[in-house]
């Protein structure tokens, strides 16, 4: 496998699992990628997307935009610092940016980042906002049609 | 009075604030910690199978999986009336000691040496993790992040699923290991401890040799002067997995042991008006007497510092001279010196590595008989672990069919909020003078808490690329005359 897609994560509060959604659904459509879930982001994540031709990540996000709203940023569209305040406030764009770094040789030739804006994180739920609904299948038409390209 | 106030604010929930408050002269009142609850997972649980709690509670933090996963089956255990089995228990300690690696090698590179190697007062843009690695070179970079790997891998392994584990059992592991797997773990464990000799090295290199950075270290600003708490075993030496919980107070003097349902006895939770979370104190030591530091203080602290503090030493004999070493470097005893929590977390890393190479040369560790099956419900259990951040504590009640009807859990940063609360109006003290407020403030206030590393609502993916810190500085009637971010 040439690819690997990745969702991030809580599986259990409601539009925070868009990413979740995304790849696990996706999964079972018997796509041609490796797909991975992560409830975080940190070294993990870097060391799931070396040696892939291309990472496509998934993740939902609060950045003010309309709720369901869809973002497909680059590495450098989301890497403003590497400084931190705690272990647990590492990013997509400082942990990729950190893999620039050190496994230039691994990292993928490309990556994609998806981003959903969402309105619901704190509600133990399985169900999803109306707007965030609608943008995990969007998503998931656009990786699929990636996929099989 | 002038307020100063600082906002981490994370991607998508739980965020903390700093605020400070000057008095009339531009000296420092007050300075307080804010941060939202902990998310409602106690709400959440209530309802659900006692077996199924583990594998749910993973999710409480991405960072901290392994360790709600671990304290709350040991809180099974209890729930169900069982013990594991030798091999099981050897297998747990054996996933739970690489959590312990991978954990404390994030916080010490990407959180610890930066202040150090890049130095304190470097341009925040290369005092991160890859201004780290552009000093101590690519290479070094790649050889830390890849024995890490091994780390995770490990974890992974025994957990028995990529990044949240699976196979916790009442009574039991469900992930046995084959010849060949022992083999090929023990190889990567000994890459573990030299990892652990490679990150004491450079500590000792970078910070121990250096006479400013050794000023800094023992200097008043970050010195917090309260009690500590952590797990010892039954010689006294530090435990993670499993232990008896000793609380020492401020000149080391025992306060008392306790396991279990116990804590009770021992931790009351305060309710603060600034604030969502709760202060605990140590209650054997009085009434509630509030943020105070200093002898007859009842406030305590947990994590890598305290338990150095608790026990007599390590369990292990290479990290047993490194624990010598870091008494003998500061004299007295306990040691209050809030910055000597990354040294204790990266003996602490070594401890873990030589305890993972103990474990996987044990017979058992290999056995089949993984799981001591459950008859009855006995529906009470507590579980406590000491967490890379410090003592984890779950508890939960059950009804007769083992479904929970009330879960308990507090976690490190719960802890160590009077002590967090305290190292940063230290340090505000220190660097903020007559109304002076220096541009380097902001990363020498977060020098005060990144040593506990605040575990906080846990959902843990910024997206954005910050972590926004703001400042903002109120005169004496209440006018912004500044602000200061790191964004």
């Amino acid at each position: 496998m040439d690819t690997v897609v990745i969702g991030l994560g809580n599986p259990f509060l409601a539009d925070d699992r868009a990413g979740i959604v995304v790849v696990e659904d996706l999964e079972r459509l018997g796509l041609p990628a490796h797909f991975e879930i992560l409830h975080t982001v940190g070294f993990e994540l870097l060391d799931k997307v070396l040696d892939y031709k291309r990472a496509i990540i998934v993740d939902a996000c609060m950045l003010g935009k309309n709720v369901g709203e869809i973002l497909e940023v680059s590495v450098k569209d989301i890497f403003t610092s590497s400084s931190l305040i705690n272990s647990h406030a590492m990013h997509i764009g400082s942990t990729l940016k950190l893999g620039d770094e050190l496994y230039p040789e691994r990292m993928p030739e490309e990556i994609r980042i998806f981003l959903i804006e969402v309105e619901n994180i704190k509600e133990f739920s399985q169900e999803f906002t109306p707007e965030v609904l609608k943008a995990v299948e969007e998503v998931k038409r656009r990786i699929k049609e990636l996929l099989v390209l | 009075m002038k307020k100063i106030e600082i906002n981490p604010i994370t991607r998508l929930e739980g965020h903390g604030k700093i605020a400070i408050f000057l008095d009339d002269n531009g000296n420092v009142a007050d300075a307080f910690f804010q941060v939202v609850e902990f998310r409602g997972y106690e709400k959440f649980l209530q309802g659900m199978p006692m077996e199924e709690v583990p594998r749910s509670v993973s999710t409480v933090c991405g960072v901290c999986r392994g360790v709600h996963f671990t304290a709350s089956m040991k809180a099974m255990d209890e729930i169900f009336g069982v013990e594991p089995t030798p091999t099981a228990r050897k297998l747990r300690e054996l996933y739970y000691m690489s959590h312990y690696i991978e954990d404390h090698a994030v916080i010490l590179y990407a959180l610890g040496f930066p202040d150090f190697v890049v130095g304190p007062e470097a341009d925040p843009a290369k005092r991160n993790v890859v201004g780290l690695i552009e000093a101590v070179g690519a290479e070094t970079g790649k050889l830390v992040l890849n024995k890490r790997r091994l780390a995770v891998k490990i974890f992974e392994l025994l957990g028995g699923k990529p990044n949240h584990p699976v196979a916790a059992l009442p009574g039991g592991w469900s992930k046995t290991l084959s010849e060949d797997e022992r083999k090929m773990v023990a190889d990567w464990i000994d890459e573990l401890i030299e990892l652990g000799h490679l990150t004491l090295q450079i500590f000792e290199d970078v910070v121990l040799k250096n006479e400013g950075y050794m000023k800094l270290v023992t200097g008043d600003m970050y010195k917090v002067v309260v009690n500590y708490m952590g797990s010892v075993d039954e010689q006294g030496r530090i435990a993670y997995y499993d232990g008896l919980q000793k609380v020492i107070d401020t000149e080391g003097n025992e306060i008392g042991t306790f396991r279990g349902k116990e804590y009770l006895d021992f931790i009351s939770e305060r309710t603060i008006p600034w604030s969502y979370l709760k202060v605990p104190y140590q209650k054997k030591l009085g009434n509630w007497d509030g943020i105070k530091e200093g002898k007859g203080t009842n406030l305590y602290a947990v994590g890598p510092l305290p338990r150095l503090n608790v026990a007599k030493g390590m369990d292990t004999p290479e990290a047993q001279k490194h624990y010598e070493k870091f008494h003998n470097t500061f004299g007295s005893r306990p040691v209050h010196f809030v910055l000597a929590y990354h040294w204790a977390r990266a003996i602490e890393l070594l401890s873990a590595a030589e305890r993972m190479k103990e474990l996987i040369n044990d017979p058992d560790i290999t056995g089949t008989d993984n799981w001591n099956k459950p008859t009855s419900v006995v529906g009470e259990g507590v579980g406590i672990i000491e967490a890379p951040r410090g003592t984890l504590i779950h508890h939960y009640v059950t009804d007769e069919k083992g479904i929970v009807t009330n879960a308990n859990l507090i976690v490190a940063t719960t802890h160590n909020n009077g002590p967090i609360n305290l190292a940063i109006k230290n340090a505000a003290k220190h660097f903020i003078k007559d109304g002076k407020v220096s541009e380097g403030i902001l990363n020498y206030v977060e020098m005060a808490f990144r040593p506990y590393d605040l575990c906080l609502a846990c959902a843990t993916h910024t997206v954005t690329g910050k972590f926004p810190l703001e400042m903002e500085i109120y005169d004496s009637e209440g006018k912004l005359y500044k602000t200061m971010r790191n964004f």
